[in-house]
């Protein structure tokens, strides 16, 4: 594909130089949900951990190490395998086998590209699509959507990388596959970085954070949208999108500390971003920071978490109201269940909230496993029995 | 006592031994609530009574006589604030007291910028309290108080401006009315909330929750502090160093602010029975204790006058040792906290 730099061959030299996989237990029978996310332990070493979940029970089934940092976690059905891709300014792709647990391979975007921790497939599961940063454009549309196709099977299995467009922005970070399975919704955060300044923001004074509608096949930009300009600094960085096509987004603020601004907005195609805030004596302990947004199954009420502030926040996006809020400390990755949300922590928890009841319900198990879990959890296969 | 239990992940609800765990988590925070955080606060709430009350009436006399009176009142009072500023949940987070009551840093010098529109519009219609408490947080707290009172050209400005003068009045009575309020929600509120953190759906998750809130005002406020109040200084030279980035340079109480800091992390840590100390391995606790001597000692060893000391290559030499101390403080309290499964944060770290 193209010769690895210096950080690569360190990022790859770790993945070879330690055990990569241990597969904890392969259970076919299992009929719960397998759950995957990113994690870390206490001693800051990157895992990615499969996990199921059956009658208050944790049952891990794979543990494999990661290069670096990972985020979120792509799942194609359709051919059996994930890819956990690595953090910004992460350039891993980590492919793994869903039946087995197993690495598969591990690819690296090119020398002068970045990885912002998102990727999504297509319906068929042909392709995939990453954002990225081609950190050394300094114009304003320096993000890139970038296509890649899926080829081989089994050990062979890859990712070819094909073509990139403009994001429309810069910063990209999720990225959505919108209902008509043609355009994907894409979170132009508006930070410039640069691999070679760290995670500092470079244009604080200038971001100009935008959603996105990309036709997935001609890169075409079909519609964008912007914060009005007192929440220029409102970093668009999460998504979701229900059977309607109305998304959700979640945001991080990166102006004054004290401004009451907005961390959650929606949107409907043709339409203006609707902002949506909480109480304001609940919105100021948010502590201006959405890490992940997830949907219920309903397609009503979405989810935002809110580590910095310890708070896992339910809003029903018909009315644009604050529904709920939980107290969990360190929460990030959200996802949708049967009975409302599972949610994860970065002091080790799982917990499943029932929208119908208020009830909490911690996964019994997790935090013997000693993982601090990162920033997003997903739902690799639903069971058997679904 | 529980430092090193397993976690028992039972149906918490209903595990007697976790219950009994969360009686010990709840023993630690009632002792640290009760006997250390409500009286912090009410010496805060104390501490600014006489800014307030000289305050009142400076306006009638501004001598300099008065302004040295308000200045000596605005050190008390800062003291008081010193002294809690650690404790970042809470009733702090209410009503943007945090950043009302000083809002630094301030990289981008706005509260410079508002405060001088205020001063230009000059309308005493903002001044009223409940009007004032809208204001940008710039102009209400204790950085915008100390360059009323401590330029050089302040009682020049004080006496010909009467508008300034108000303003004192009006920062001084907002400082008193939130240390006020603070002392009374931790008393009257805060304190049940804590004693009832394991009640389901409330504030914390549980008694756990709330301890791990009080080792973060500690372990985090110790880098915060290193950081921001040092670091941010110091730069990496003598040459390089950063007078203006100082917390209260213009006062230049800067170091004191760093001696009341750490007074007030040791007196958390460890000045309650049973102390926040226990919840971390004995065998680990020695070496914190010496780590806070050493940095007790090195800060009053420095010299009081920030501005002084970065002009010396000997006095910058004693706040880059107690940059050193206060770095070896973190890292002694972090070995400790990873020899426990307590975790005290990974995503709220993140920028993603």
């Amino acid at each position: 594909m193209h010769t690895l730099n210096r950080r690569q061959l360190l990022a790859l030299g770790a993945v070879l130089l330690t055990p990569a996989v241990r597969v904890l237990a392969i259970d076919n029978s299992n009929t719960s949900p397998l759950y995957v996310s990113a994690a870390t332990t206490n001693e800051n070493t990157y895992f990615l951990m499969g996990f199921r979940h059956d009658g208050g029970r944790m049952q891990p089934v794979f543990k494999l190490q990661l290069p670096e940092r990972g985020h979120h976690i792509a799942i194609n059905a359709q051919r059996g395998f994930l890819v956990s891709v690595a953090r910004r300014p992460g350039t891993s792709l980590v492919l793994v086998d869903l039946a087995t647990g197993q690495l598969i391979r591990e690819l690296q975007v090119p020398a002068d590209r970045h990885l912002y921790g998102h990727g999504v497939f297509s319906n068929d599961g042909s392709l995939f699509y990453t954002t990225e940063n081609a950190f050394d454009d300094t114009t304003e549309s320096s993000g890139r959507l970038v296509v890649w196709a899926v080829q081989g099977a089994g050990s062979e299995l890859t990712l070819q990388r094909l073509q990139e467009f403009p994001s429309g922005g810069i910063g990209p970070h999720e990225l959505i596959l919108m209902p008509d399975g043609n355009t994907l919704a894409i979170a132009n955060g508006g930070i410039r970085t640069h691999p070679s300044h760290d995670r500092d923001i470079l244009n604080l004074d200038s971001m100009r954070p935008s959603l996105a509608y990309v036709d997935r096949h001609s890169g075409k930009l079909l519609e964008q949208r912007f914060l009005p300009e007192q929440f220029h600094q409102s970093s668009i960085r999460h998504l979701d999108v229900n059977t309607d096509g109305a998304v959700v987004l979640g945001m991080q603020f990166e102006g004054d500390a004290f401004t009451n601004a907005p961390l959650v907005a929606t949107h409907a195609r043709g339409q203006q971003l609707q902002l949506l805030m909480a109480p304001e004596e609940i919105q100021s302990q948010l502590k201006q920071y959405v890490g992940a947004i997830r949907f219920d199954t309903s397609g009503r009420y979405a989810a935002a978490s809110c580590p910095r502030g310890n708070q896992l926040t339910i809003w029903d996006t018909h009315t644009g109201t604050l529904l709920k809020v939980v107290r969990a400390r360190d929460n990030c990755g959200v996802q949708a269940t049967d009975k409302g949300f599972v949610f994860s922590s970065g002091v080790g928890k799982l917990a499943e909230l029932d929208l119908a009841t208020g009830e909490i319900s911690e996964f019994e198990g997790a935090e013997k496993l000693a993982l601090l879990w990162d920033n997003h959890l997903v739902v690799a296969d639903t069971g058997n029995s679904a | 006592m529980f430092r090193h239990a397993p976690l028992l992940l039972l149906t918490w609800l209903f595990s007697p031994a976790l219950l009994a765990q969360n009686q010990q988590w709840k023993e630690v925070n009632l002792a640290i609530t009760d006997g250390v955080i409500v009286p912090a606060y009410e010496r805060f709430a104390l501490a600014t009574v006489p800014l307030t009350t000289d305050a009142a009436g400076f306006c009638a006399a501004v001598t300099q006589d008065n302004l040295a009176k308000l200045q000596q009142d605005f050190q008390q009072a800062m003291d008081g604030w010193q002294g809690v500023q650690h404790i970042q949940f809470g009733p702090i987070t209410y009503f943007n007291w945090n950043y009302r009551l000083q809002f630094w840093p301030d990289d981008n010098n706005a509260g410079t910028r508002q405060m001088d529109t205020l001063l230009a519009a000059a309308d005493p219609a903002v001044l009223a309290p409940a009007a004032f408490a809208q204001q940008s947080v710039g102009v209400q707290g204790f950085q915008a108080l100390e360059r009323l009172l401590f330029s050089n050209d302040s009682l020049a400005a004080l006496q010909k401006t009467p508008f300034r003068c108000q303003l004192v009045q009006a920062i001084a009575h907002n400082l008193g009315d939130i240390s006020t309020g603070l002392a009374k929600r931790w008393h009257d509120e805060f304190r049940t909330t804590v004693a009832n953190a394991d009640q389901r759906g409330g504030y914390f998750e549980n008694s756990r929750d709330v301890t791990l809130d009080y080792l973060k005002a500690v372990v985090e406020s110790v880098r915060r502090i290193q950081r921001q109040k040092l670091e941010a200084v110091l730069a990496d030279s003598q040459a390089a160093a950063h007078e203006r980035k100082a917390e209260s340079w213009r006062s230049d109480r800067s170091v004191r602010n760093l001696r009341v800091n750490v007074a007030a992390f040791a007196a958390l840590f460890s000045q309650s029975k049973p102390a926040l100390s226990s919840v971390l391995p004995a065998a680990d606790i020695p070496a914190i204790t010496a780590a806070f001597d050493k940095v007790e000692k090195s800060l009053a060893a420095a010299p009081d006058s920030m501005t002084t000391a970065l002009k010396s290559p000997q006095g910058y030499a004693a706040l880059k040792q107690s940059r050193d101390d206060i770095n070896a403080l973190y890292e002694a309290l972090e070995v400790a906290v990873k020899h426990t499964d307590l975790y005290l944060g990974f995503n709220s770290l993140d920028g993603d």
